[in-house]
């Protein structure tokens, strides 16, 4: 199968190294994301791949044909623009039909085309309107129609739905699946948004300063982030500082900071083999963390820590309580805010116990710099996604 | 398969980048060529002819700097003199005049604006020569306001209005109104005037809010009118030729006599238009540089 | 509040008595020009009743006749000639690393903020200086001179703010460069080059004082033949042929607003 091959892929513009020594296949199609903040390198990345760019070094293959010096006319791929980039002296008819045209099709199997290609973005009955006259939504799936009509090998699309509204976003995402799903050919998609990331793509590569940092399966950069900006970056969690203290067989004990010359000590299971002494980070995600009034019974491969709620922010789907450890503040997501039926809500100042399960935790060999910081009080669910994504 | 180094990727960029070079050069070279041929060495040839000595028709190519003697002894003192005070008058009025209407319109609803606009516009697309012409027919002794002012007896012979000096600067305000208003909308448009607002909600009064904020803020239009007004009003020729007298002969008529008139002085012709030419740019110079230090003032 | 909305409409009030002058002032003249062309009287005095025998009189003489023709051939192709150059060094300027960009723009402005009458003198004498002898050719070239600063103006502003998205869209879609100028960048530039060209048509036409230096005896224009008649006092039908030359440009300004309207509307 065709499968697009980048290898060894550098870019600079004027000395600063907006792409560094990329290397990935991507299988024939999958849909593939590019995750990062701006900056990051990854449009860069997509525009080298449809040819905009002339790489520095390395080259990209696309099934057996090396593609790194052709222009953009003579590549088997297209692009969506994150502005859409649709003619605007053209009917919506004559911006899906360009890309025919300009190959020279026969007037008749234009039309056929493109009104099959206007079907499968439900976007018959607009064909004779201009660019102006559509809305976001309706220009987005007219550019969609625009790339698909040239039956591209891959389909690449730059920030396509940053330009929507929530609403609007949603509902494009799962059209782009259904899609994907319907033309069946490689998508490479380009995001500042984990969320959007995480919900369409098959593969994720998360980027940063023009590196791959981590790449596979959404559930899988999310659970086992490898570095500390991956665990940072796609959805959010909790950084602890640590010393290895015990080595056991299923699990090691941990002396976690938390900030005010006192420690705590919690257990861990690991995916790599840490030694006595070290120091690392544990990433422990908020929503695995359950949270009581009462002291929990059964501690069997379970950690506990006593806190105080400093502040607690109710997002409808889940509440957000910010539990002090010492000087750390532990950002914990809890569904009830009652976790016992007999049980009143849980209140500001109020001594509580957090518990997660030894399994919980994941371990990142790094050390966490303080000036990271564990948690912004300020940033919260969406918020704390569009802050980092903000910068874009 | 091509696997092109570093070195060959740069050579090529460099490459691409000199190739968009000379096609600049070969797409901007019909007009650079004309501009110098038709433009600039001209003036030139200008400069050549002042030193020349005059005959009835034609220049003796003959070195003398009698041209320019003359103007420094002050000969020619008056037609410059006049030239820039209808020039000043002419700014500070279309300014006066100017300022009220193009704010009116920046602060008019959307639609209306476009219709004032080309309201604005139409007696400036009409042609210069014509506009002089009705002025001439209105100011006129037996004109349309002497036989309105007789018949409502509030004159009892028909006034001189044609041919003063009063008649230029009004028929130049008329004809350059329109190269004040323009500029001067096009930055009150984009004046925000919730700042206005802001400032009379902290107590100022509408003419410190006005003097405050308003008027810093249009100041960039207030010196593109005034460029726009004062530049060509120095070399009027046309609108004092059609409403002046002969007694006030501006900087512009003297130079088209001398040019046209026989016996012709092409060289003092010459001499003139350079001097005008040198404090054209000498006004430039100080706008341009009373300009930059604004933007540097400029805090925000 | 109320001292607020009381304020804005003292305000509002000043400034739409002040419009009101305004608009009397710009129009007044030229409203009289137009009854007075149908005014059946020698000299413009007082009113003598309706007639159209200037206009008639307009239509038998030869002279302007002339002069029309030559207005619209010399507004004509200095029109084209100096859009065609606008257009493209407009192209050539697009490209912000060209090296002799700043001294380019330079030559460009300069003509804009120099008398009219400067470029007039200078031309007289530069046609003087090589003995070609003036005439049709020499006020072509000077329109074309005084036409090319603004149609390069007109057309790059609107370059300016061209999406260059647009190309690599169309690259994207399988465009080769000629492609890509014959379909989407001229397309797009078309408004700005009507806009350009228009400007120079209506310089052209309304230039008295550059043709003044550089026409020659029995090449006249309108303006120079309507100046000529003016300083002769033979004014009776300048009052209908400047009635009918407001009206061309009422009609002027309608069609480029359809024209306007038109191109805007399919961008």
């Amino acid at each position: 199968m065709t499968e697009i091959r980048i290898e060894n892929l550098s870019k600079d513009f004027d000395g600063f190294l907006a792409v560094d020594d990329v290397n990935i296949a991507i299988p024939f199609g999958e849909l593939y994301s590019f995750l990062g903040p701006s900056g990051c390198g990854k449009t860069t990345l997509l525009r080298m791949i449809a040819g905009f760019e002339i790489p520095r070094s390395g080259r990209i293959v696309l099934g057996e044909q090396d593609i790194t010096d052709l222009p953009p006319y003579k590549r088997p791929v297209n692009t969506i623009f994150q502005n859409y980039s649709l003619f605007p002296h053209m009917t919506v008819f004559d911006n899906v039909a360009f890309g025919l045209h300009i190959r020279k099709t026969p007037r008749e199997d234009i039309r056929a085309q493109v009104h099959k290609m206007l079907a499968l973005v439900k976007m018959e009955d607009q064909a004779s309107k201009y660019p102006a006259q559509l809305s976001g939504g309706q220009k987005q799936r007219i550019a969609i129609a625009r790339a698909l009509i040239n039956e591209p090998k891959v389909l690449l699309l730059d920030e396509p739905l940053a330009a929507l509204d929530l609403k609007l976003r949603q509902h494009m995402l799962i059209e782009l699946m259904n899609i994907h799903d319907a033309v069946g050919i490689t998508f490479i998609y380009v995001t500042h948004d984990q969320s959007e990331a995480m919900s369409i793509s098959d593969r994720v590569a998360v980027m940063e300063n023009g590196r791959i940092v981590q790449s596979g399966p959404p559930d899988d950069i999310y659970e086992r982030p490898a570095s500390i900006f991956s665990a940072y970056f796609i959805g959010e969690t909790n950084l602890f500082s640590a010393e290895v203290v015990g080595l056991e067989d299923e699990y090691v004990q941990l002396k976690c900071d938390s900030g005010d010359g006192q420690s705590f000590e919690i257990d861990s299971t690991f995916h790599f083999t840490p030694v006595l002494g070290q120091k690392l980070t544990v990433s422990l995600r908020p929503e695995k963390i359950a949270i009581t009034r009462g002291k929990p019974g059964n501690q069997d491969d379970f950690n506990v820590l006593r806190g105080t709620i400093e502040d607690i922010l109710y997002l409808g789907t889940h509440t957000q309580y910010i539990v002090k450890v010492g000087k750390l503040r532990v950002r914990v997501f809890s569904q009830h805010k009652r976790v016992y039926f007999d049980e009143k809500a849980l209140d500001w100042e109020e001594p509580v116990w957090l518990f997660w399960h030894d399994t919980d935790t994941w371990l990142i060999n790094e050390i966490h710099e303080p000036d990271q910081g564990n948690i912004n009080p300020e940033s919260v669910g969406s918020i704390q996604r569009g802050k980092r994504a903000g910068a874009n | 398969m091509s696997r092109k180094t570093a070195l060959t990727r740069k050579s090529l960029e460099a490459q691409a980048l000199r190739k968009r070079n000379i096609s600049s050069y070969l797409l901007t070279l019909p007009a650079l060529l004309w501009l110098l041929v038709f433009f600039l060495i001209p003036y030139f040839i200008v400069l050549i002819y002042s030193f020349l000595t005059p005959g009835t028709y034609d220049v003796k190519f003959t070195f003398t700097l009698d041209a320019y003697r003359q103007i420094a002894n002050g000969s020619y003192l008056r037609p410059f003199f006049l030239a820039f005070r209808l020039a000043f008058f002419t700014t500070v009025i279309c300014l006066l005049l100017g300022f009220p209407v193009a704010y009116y319109i920046a602060r008019a609803k959307d639609k209306l604006r476009n219709t004032l606009l080309i309201l604005i516009i139409i007696p400036f697309w009409t042609n210069l020569i014509i506009r002089i012409f009705s002025w001439r027919i209105f100011l006129a002794s037996e004109g349309v306001l002497n036989s309105v002012l007789l018949k409502l007896h509030l004159a009892s012979q028909p006034l001189e209005l044609l041919r003063t000096d009063l008649a230029v600067i009004l028929v130049m305000v008329y004809v350059y109104l329109p190269y004040m208003i323009l500029p001067l909308y096009s930055v009150l448009e984009k004046l925000d005037f919730t700042l206005l607002h802001a400032a009379m909600d902290l107590g100022a009064n509408e003419a410190r809010a006005f003097f405050s904020i308003t008027l810093p803020l249009a100041v960039e239009g207030i010196f593109a009118g005034a460029l726009l007004v004062f530049i060509p009003a120095l070399g009027a020729y046309l609108i004092p030729q059609l409403v002046g007298n002969q007694q006030s002969l501006y900087v512009g008529q003297v130079i088209t006599y001398k040019i046209k008139n026989i016996p012709r002085n092409w060289p003092m012709a010459s001499a003139m238009s350079f001097t005008l030419l040198l404090l054209v740019a000498l006004l430039l110079l100080v706008m341009y540089y009373l300009y930059r230090r604004r933007l540097r003032s400029r805090t925000y | 509040m109320l001292r607020m909305s009381q304020l804005k409409r003292t305000y509002q009030g000043l400034n739409l008595t002040l419009f009101t002058l305004v608009m009397v002032f710009l129009y007044i003249p030229i409203v009289i020009l137009v009854i007075y062309s149908f005014n059946d009287a020698k000299i413009v005095t007082s009113w003598k009743g309706f007639t159209l025998n200037y206009y008639l009189r307009l239509w038998e003489n030869d002279a302007i006749k002339e002069a029309l023709r030559n207005t619209l051939l010399i507004a004509g192709l200095s029109t084209f000639i100096s859009t065609v150059f606008g257009v493209l060094a407009a192209l050539g300027l697009e490209n912000k690393r060209f090296s002799g960009r700043k001294g380019l723009l330079a030559l460009i402005y300069t003509p804009l903020v120099i008398p009219d009458i400067l470029m007039g003198v200078s031309l007289a004498l530069l046609f003087n200086f090589t003995r070609v002898n003036t005439g049709m050719l020499t006020v072509l070239i000077a329109h074309i001179t005084f036409c090319v600063s603004y149609t390069i103006i007109v057309v790059q502003s609107r370059l300016e703010g061209f999406d260059y998205s647009l190309v690599e869209a169309a690259m994207d879609l399988g465009a080769k460069p000629a492609a890509i100028f014959m379909k989407i960048k001229f397309p797009l530039m078309l408004p700005g080059i009507v806009a350009a060209a228009l400007l120079a048509f209506t310089l052209s036409i309304d230039d008295f004082i550059i043709t003044f230096f550089t026409s020659g005896r029995g090449f006249d224009t309108l303006p120079i033949y309507v100046e000529g008649t003016i300083r002769r006092g033979a004014i009776t039908t300048i009052n209908s042929l400047s009635t009918l030359m407001i009206a061309f440009t009422l009609f002027l300004v309608v069609v480029t607003k359809r024209v306007r309207k038109t191109l805007i509307s399919s961008l």
